[in-house]
């Protein structure tokens, strides 16, 4: 039985969720962009983890089970990604997202 | 009672024979050239019609005062309690009264006057199916005027002559002056059409509604049958929203009568066929507007304000339409100002409050009108030419046509035994008596008296000019010849009824389809003395008319300040000229505006959105990159817009409104 | 317990600077060199909070495979493994929603908690419990979840395909 303040862990996602959208609206790589994703939801995960560990009553493991849930759909975000990554590289020869603009027609 | 009662309830069948006379010659007419394009047709069924019309006439003449209406209800619509008690129903109807059965006769008979006429009047014409087939429609709507049973029916068929009238003056369409003449005829009748409306509008809310009473409205506007009119006890006061319905009444009368100041239409609508010009502009369609006053006078009564706008407007009519008559060189449009002139007498009479010795005027007229008009038709078809000053000899060529044209002037003039002198010394005689009692009608008495001379001046004038003298002044017109059988005939029966018309009235069977004060005429001291004046003035009028042109040759032309009032006869006084100004000042102005409204208000508002949205949207449009981040971007932005709103702006608001 | 509050101090620290690092560094192999200390470095905190089970997940599935998987991408798409990332600069647009969203944050902190909490420490029987419950299926949905993402992702990188 620990004890801890925890502002300190919410912020902490707070500015990791931060880190990852920054790095999402500015990356133009796409690998970089799937690793500001992958942090992002980290910080989400966090949260679940650290409700679920302040929280006393025994239905708060759903939140643990959530997180076990989400890093696994984290980790086959990455999968679809990469292929996302190795068909745009094969279309276009690049894997810079600015210029991938099909979606504007 | 008498065998022929039974046939009043029938009279609908002589509108049937006329349309079914349409529909044939209209449909089938293009195959029936033998038949002069369906003419046969037409001539036979409405020659039906007269032989219906004429019988149902004498049946109501052998059972004096017959009211007979056979009416059927097509559409009912509930009182409701309070403002709208009694409903209102509107009926289609066929209505028998002495005063309907009179005009039956005269339209049936000139009718098919008429139309054997044209047999040979239009026989080289082109495009006789429509012209036959439009002839039978009119006969159609002016006897269903005739016989309408109640102002909404009666209104029905008085556009329907409108139209018809618009279309015979435009038969020759392809001439731009028939065309706009057409159209002038259309939108002056037009103006008192609108009017008409506007009187039933005020009856109908003035006897519909809570505080009007009777319920007239509820028996679908019929013309009942009474002892007096259905105003009656109103009819003695001045009450303004009566007075008003009167006055509108009024205006629709004199727009379908050509009087004062709507009269600019007919003579123009001479453009049509001769035969039409005697049909509808002379005897049938224009009387219409005096069979209106006489109907709306009998049944629903006028207002003594109405009454005295009534007699100004025919006085100054018949006045001011000879005045015009007495410089025209046309020998139709002369006709047409003395019919203009007649239908003011027709007017007076009603407005003096002798509605029946109107009817008799309009009676007597009808018969030598369409005689006039059709021996001028005859003239027109030997010679070729309108005008009066190529013509000169005619008699020598055409006896019988200058000897029905000289029965016509004589009864148009009012010389005794013809038709004319009876009826328009019978008005003379009654508005001479009215006035007695209301000095303001005076001086419109003395303009009809007044007009007795210019009207025996300018029709011998006319008669001079075609007929008398040596030889035709132009050499270069045809020689003339009469027309076949079936033009001929029509003048002679006609010459019939212009001299004898007169003389029926003193029969107290016909009398009895006249059943008002004044008819038959009696002959008091004073009466035979103010015959006296006016068989002096016409016979004055026919002297001076001799001595000017009795010779044949052409006067030369006046100077000074006659040549001044001639040009503004000519010119009709500048009546057109005005209506044209007022037209294109204030109907452009207004249009203009409207345009302006349009094009930049209206318009301009649309385009101003237009604008807004393709630059908004010209805007928006770049920020669709196509780039993923930048989608996630508007993501982020919006998720935090919606915390923003959770979080503070909602709180807010509810804290506001003073809640939680 | 200062302990605890300096180790997470310290783990917080590093993940910010590993993350941070992860997103500006200008070699993609660096970058995610510096993505495995990061997850290695939650997978510290995860047990710090009492949830080994967590911690040995994200230990195996992200600093494992899904670095691992990353490197992969990079070896493919890159000709020359240590090449450098173009820099590229940051609209307005961006900064805006930057300073927007730091607004929200520094608004909000106000709202955190003070104070201090227990960790509650529970067996991870009682999480294998949770995913099996067949009230909640989690880890059923989660297989069909992976099941159709290998359908997608075999189809994206399908030979011959335009």
């Amino acid at each position: 039985m620990s004890a801890f303040s925890p502002a300190g862990l919410l912020a902490l996602s707070g500015a990791l969720l931060g880190l990852g959208l920054f790095g999402i609206l500015t990356r133009r790589n796409f690998i970089l962009l799937l690793i500001s994703v992958e942090i992002a939801i980290n910080a989400a995960v966090l949260n679940f983890v650290y409700f679920a560990a302040f929280s006393g009553s025994s239905s708060a493991l759903s939140g643990q089970a959530i997180a076990v849930v989400l890093i696994g759909l984290a980790a086959t975000e990455v999968a679809v990604g990469l292929a996302i990554v190795l068909g745009l590289n094969r279309l276009r020869g690049s894997i810079n997202v600015a210029e991938a603009s099909a979606l504007r027609r | 009672m008498s065998v022929l009662t039974p046939l009043l309830a029938y009279a609908g069948l002589v509108p049937l024979l006329t349309f079914l006379s349409f529909v044939l010659v209209g449909f089938l007419g293009n195959r029936l050239k033998g038949l002069e394009w369906g003419g046969w047709i037409a001539v036979l069924l409405s020659g039906a019609a007269m032989v219906v019309g004429t019988l149902v006439a004498v049946a109501e003449m052998l059972s004096p005062g017959q009211y007979t209406d056979v009416s059927y209800t097509w559409l009912t619509v509930p009182g409701s309690p309070g403002t709208f008690p009694n409903g209102v129903s509107l009926v289609i109807g066929f209505l028998v009264d002495p005063l309907s059965a009179l005009m039956l006769l005269v339209v049936t008979i000139v009718g098919f006057l008429v139309m054997l006429y044209s047999i040979g009047y239009m026989h080289h014409d082109h495009g006789l199916p429509r012209y036959y087939a439009e002839l039978s429609l009119f006969l159609t709507a002016m006897t269903g005027l005739v016989l309408a049973d109640n102002l909404l029916e009666f209104f029905l068929f008085w556009e329907l002559v409108g139209v018809c009238s618009y279309f015979l003056i435009g038969f020759y369409y392809e001439k731009p002056s028939a065309a706009s003449a057409a159209k002038e005829a259309f939108l002056v009748t037009r103006v008192g059409d609108v009017l008409f409306l506007l009187g039933i509008f005020i009856y109908f809310a003035t006897y519909a509604t809570a505080g009007g009473g009777a319920g007239w409205a509820a028996s679908g506007f019929k013309f009942a049958n009474g002892t007096q009119p259905f105003l009656g006890p109103l009819v003695g006061t001045n009450t303004p929203l009566l007075t008003v319905a009167g006055l509108m009444i009024l205006g629709g009368a004199a727009g379908k009568s050509a009087q004062f100041p709507l009269h600019v239409w007919l003579p123009d609508a001479m453009e049509g066929p001769t035969t039409v010009s005697a049909l509808i502009h002379a005897a049938t369609m224009v009387a219409a507007g005096v069979y209106l006053l006489a109907v709306t006078s009998v049944f629903l009564g006028f207002t003594p304000d109405d009454q005295f706008a009534i007699v100004a407007i025919g006085g100054i009519t018949c006045f001011f339409a000879a005045t015009m008559a007495v410089v025209n060189t046309d020998i139709k449009r002369v006709v047409a100002y003395s019919t203009i002139s007649q239908l003011g007498y027709m007017v007076l009479a009603v407005g003096a409050g002798v509605t029946m010795v109107g009817m008799y005027h309009l009676f007597t007229h009808a018969f030598f009108k369409a005689l006039l008009f059709l021996a001028a038709g005859s003239v027109i078809h030997a010679v070729g030419t309108q005008d009066l000053f190529k013509m000169g000899g005619l008699r020598r060529t055409m006896p019988l046509t200058a000897g029905a044209f000289l029965v016509g002037a004589l009864s148009l003039s009012g010389i005794f035994p013809f038709a004319g002198f009876f009826s328009k010394d019978d008005i003379l005689g009654s508005v001479f008596q009215a006035a007695q009692a209301h000095p303001a009608y005076w001086p419109f008495f003395l303009l009809a008296l007044a007009t007795v001379f210019l009207t025996s001046y300018y029709i011998f004038r006319a008669w001079f000019l075609a007929f008398g003298g040596p030889a035709p002044r132009d050499a270069s017109l045809p020689t003339a010849h009469e027309g076949p059988w079936v033009m001929r005939v029509p003048l002679i029966v006609l010459s019939g009824f212009a001299i004898a018309a007169g003389f029926f009235v003193f029969d107290p069977a016909f009398a009895s389809l006249l059943p008002g004060a004044g008819v038959p005429p009696t002959y008091t001291a004073t009466d035979l003395g103010l015959s006296a004046v006016s068989l002096g003035l016409a016979g004055s009028g026919i002297a001076l008319s001799y001595t000017l042109w009795g010779n044949g040759r052409i006067a030369a032309a006046p100077t000074g300040i006659a040549a001044q009032m001639r040009t503004v006869l000519l010119n009709r006084y500048y009546f057109k000229v005005g209506y044209d100004w007022i037209g294109r000042r204030a109907v452009y102005t207004v249009a203009r505006s409207a345009d302006f409204v349009e094009r930049y208000v209206i318009d301009g508002t649309i385009r101003g959105f237009e604008k807004l949205f393709s630059r908004g949207s010209d805007l928006l449009r770049r920020a669709q990159t196509g780039i993923v981040s930048d989608y996630a971007g508007y993501v982020v932005a919006g998720l935090v817009g919606v915390l923003l709103l959770i979080l503070y702006v909602g709180p807010a608001i509810v804290q506001s409104m003073g809640g939680g | 317990m200062i302990l605890e509050e300096l180790a997470f101090l310290v783990i917080a620290a590093v993940a910010i600077v590993t993350a941070a690092n992860a997103l500006l560094v200008r070699e993609l192999v660096h970058t995610i060199l510096w993505i495995a200390l990061f997850f290695v470095d939650l997978a510290a905190l995860y047990f710090l909070l009492a949830a080994p089970f967590l911690g040995v997940l994200e230990l195996g599935v992200y600093a494992g495979a899904v670095t691992i998987l990353l490197l992969f991408g990079v070896m493919v798409t890159r000709k020359r493994i240590f090449a450098r990332e173009a820099v590229t600069g940051i609209g307005p647009a961006p900064l805006l929603l930057a300073g927007l969203v730091l607004a929200v944050v520094v608004v909000g902190a106000e709202e955190l908690p003070s104070g201090e909490g227990t960790v509650h420490a529970y067996a991870p029987a009682l999480l294998s419990q949770a995913l099996f419950n067949a009230d909640g299926p989690w880890l059923l949905l989660l297989g069909l979840a992976m099941l159709s993402a290998l359908a997608g992702a075999i189809y994206l990188v399908r030979e011959g395909r335009e």
